[in-house]
């Protein structure tokens, strides 16, 4: 598979901190893969450096074989689609007239939606299940649906590429597997390339072919998300203890403080034990 | 499946509003501290002023939705900002300097305006970036404040230490007069507010991006560098234009976007150019109740407006309120 993002060691320095330094990584078309790490680490730098709101110090970063910085604003959002923790606009606009924003860098001069704009559009909100509420104002929604918005706004962008911070961060359970579900089937119907910056490790794991995982000592491990989310690096990149088990195949892992009911029960036990523990 | 908007649609609306407007104009140029039908009275003495307000009605008006646009605040104002402060500052200066000079349709007093406010711009934009950073929405409307407020005291400084007439008639000025406008100075000023606000309307939908914020607007493929500087510099030009023809009038720029927005969205496409039109008809009804509310007086025209205005203000926003939590 060719790749469609490059990114060779690139630095970034904010305030004479260095935030990221001589990373260098490939991202090949039609994956999907998960940022993690630390807060901290510099995750959200990255994504906003991938994105081109940010320049790299050093390095170079190729979106499609070409420089991201020779690319206008506008061609760029031809490419990449940014979908940013849910929020509540200033003003009231209603969800329709948000998707409706992805296809600012289509229009024409009239600046009014085409018929192919509009049917772009009307596609989204079907796909991400928020056509049900498209007169309502944002401000209306509950965070999830908020989220499911801007993610239409996204797939009506029609990018190949597509980077989330942090997407599910507030949501609860249903809502943080609906939206995982959403970008899975993005990846495998239209073969969207999709970078996700995030917390959650074990989402990670079940939908994220490869992980990206950024330490706080410009260590930085890139790899099938398997070899990179294990209990040994995640110990040491987050310098928590966590404990893993398996669920289908697939391992899980928690963290468990010095004071957690479980960790009582579990610190003497080995790993494997540890692990039997939990699925049984 | 929402309503989109398109030209046809836009259109239709525009034309609308046009009408109200004319008519607003025309019932307005029969009232007066007498009902008149005397031709000399109605083409040479009330079209003009008609037209002149309705101008910087809607010129306040659009700028208003322009700089709540761009500092992504809905308390912004070209007052708020400091720029109207800035002009008339301009304004004074050159009247206590003495400066008169005049040439085709222009007069020194518009250009001082304009370069008042254009320094106030700067000013405000500058050390809204230095305070902090890039993300200096905030800061900027705060610049904008304590700038507006500085201004108004060298204003109120001049004025009390100038012993000359001039400056205390211009003082009366800088409260509202839609009085005696040659007619070259109004088909200047009247195309250059025109031209302004066209270029806002042609930036539209760039600025309903803007207003979800620089990182999202980038995203969606707006150059905001430009587009912010575009939209600054036109609203202080027509704020300039409309300043140095009338003085400070307040309200218009807070009241009328608001008003606008809560009855038809907020979609710029269609926001800048109903503002327009109802800020054009908002102050062409103010002056009308300002020149005939008092027989043998007149009224600034700002004091009907800010009188006008409030309560109006109030009540949309009370009838919004409710709305939203019925809806909830």
């Amino acid at each position: 598979m060719s790749a469609i993002i490059e990114a060779e060691n690139i630095s970034f320095n904010y305030q004479n901190q260095n935030i990221l330094k001589g990373l260098t990584f490939n991202v090949c078309a039609g994956e999907f893969l998960a940022i993690a790490g630390p807060n901290g680490a510099g995750k959200t730098t990255l994504l906003n450096l991938l994105c081109g709101l940010l320049k790299a110090d050093t390095g170079k970063i190729t979106i499609d074989s070409a420089d991201i910085n020779s690319y206008s604003s506008k061609s760029l959002a031809h490419k990449i689609a940014v979908v940013r923790q849910e929020f509540v606009p200033v003003f009231d606009f209603t969800v329709s007239e948000i998707v409706s924003m992805a296809r600012t860098p289509y229009l024409s001069a009239s600046g009014f939606e085409s018929k192919q704009d509009l049917q772009a559009v009307a596609e989204a909100m079907e796909i991400t299940d928020t056509a049900g509420f498209a007169d309502r104002p944002l401000r209306n929604l509950s965070g999830g649906e908020r989220q499911r918005v801007f993610i239409a706004r996204a797939f009506a962008q029609q990018t190949p590429i597509l980077l989330l911070d942090e997407p599910t961060s507030f949501l609860d359970f249903k809502h943080q597997v609906d939206i995982y579900d959403l970008l899975k089937n993005a990846q495998c119907q239209k073969n969207k390339t999709i970078i996700s910056v995030t917390h959650d490790i074990n989402l990670a794991i079940q939908y994220c072919e490869k992980t990206l995982l950024l330490g706080l000592n410009e260590q930085y491990y890139l790899d099938h998300t398997n070899k990179v989310l294990t209990q040994y690096k995640i110990q040491n990149v987050f310098n928590v203890k966590v404990f893993d088990g398996n669920i289908g195949g697939e391992k899980f892992f928690f963290p468990l403080g010095r004071f957690a009911k479980a960790a009582k029960n579990v610190n003497g036990l080995s790993r494997e034990n540890t692990a039997d523990n939990i699925t049984s | 499946m929402a309503e989109h908007l398109t030209a046809k649609k836009l259109f239709l609306k525009v034309s609308i509003c046009l009408g109200i407007l004319l008519v607003v104009m025309l019932v307005c140029m029969f009232i007066g501290p007498k009902w008149s039908t005397d031709a000399q009275i109605l083409y040479q003495i009330r079209l003009p002023r008609i037209i002149l307000a309705a101008f910087v009605g809607a010129a306040l008006a659009c700028a208003g939705v322009t700089l709540q646009a761009i500092l992504r605040n809905p308390l912004a104002d070209p007052y708020i900002l400091g720029i109207s402060s800035g002009a008339a500052l301009g304004v004074i200066i050159a009247t206590i300097c003495g400066i008169s000079l005049s040439f085709w349709a222009g007069s020194t007093v518009s250009l001082f305006a304009f370069c008042g406010a254009l320094l106030t711009v700067w000013l405000v934009w500058f050390i809204g970036h230095f305070a902090s950073g890039s993300s200096a929405v905030t800061s900027l409307l705060l610049a904008g404040v304590v700038i507006n407020a500085f201004f108004s005291a060298i204003i109120m400084f001049l004025i009390s230490i100038a012993r000359s007439h001039e400056v205390r008639a211009t003082a009366l000025w800088l409260m509202g007069n839609l009085k005696d406008m040659d007619i070259k100075i109004l088909i200047l000023s009247g195309s250059c507010i025109l031209g302004g606000i066209l270029i806002l309307i042609s930036i539209a939908a760039k600025l309903n991006v803007l207003t979800l914020g620089q990182a999202e607007a980038k995203a969606l493929g707006v150059n905001t560098g430009r587009v912010r500087l575009i939209a600054f510099a036109v609203s202080a030009f027509i704020t300039a234009v409309a300043v140095g023809l009338t003085g400070l009038i307040g309200f218009v720029g807070l009241i009328v976007p608001h008003g606008v927005r809560l009855v038809i969205g907020p979609d710029h496409r269609q926001l800048l150019p109903v503002s327009a039109f109802s800020g054009a008809a908002f102050l062409v009804i103010s002056d009308t109740v300002a020149r005939s509310a008092f027989a043998g007086s007149e009224l600034p025209v700002g004091v009907i407006t800010a009188l006008v205005g409030g309560p109006f203000f109030l009540i949309l926003l009370a009838r919004y309120c409710r709305k939203v939590s019925w809806a909830k």
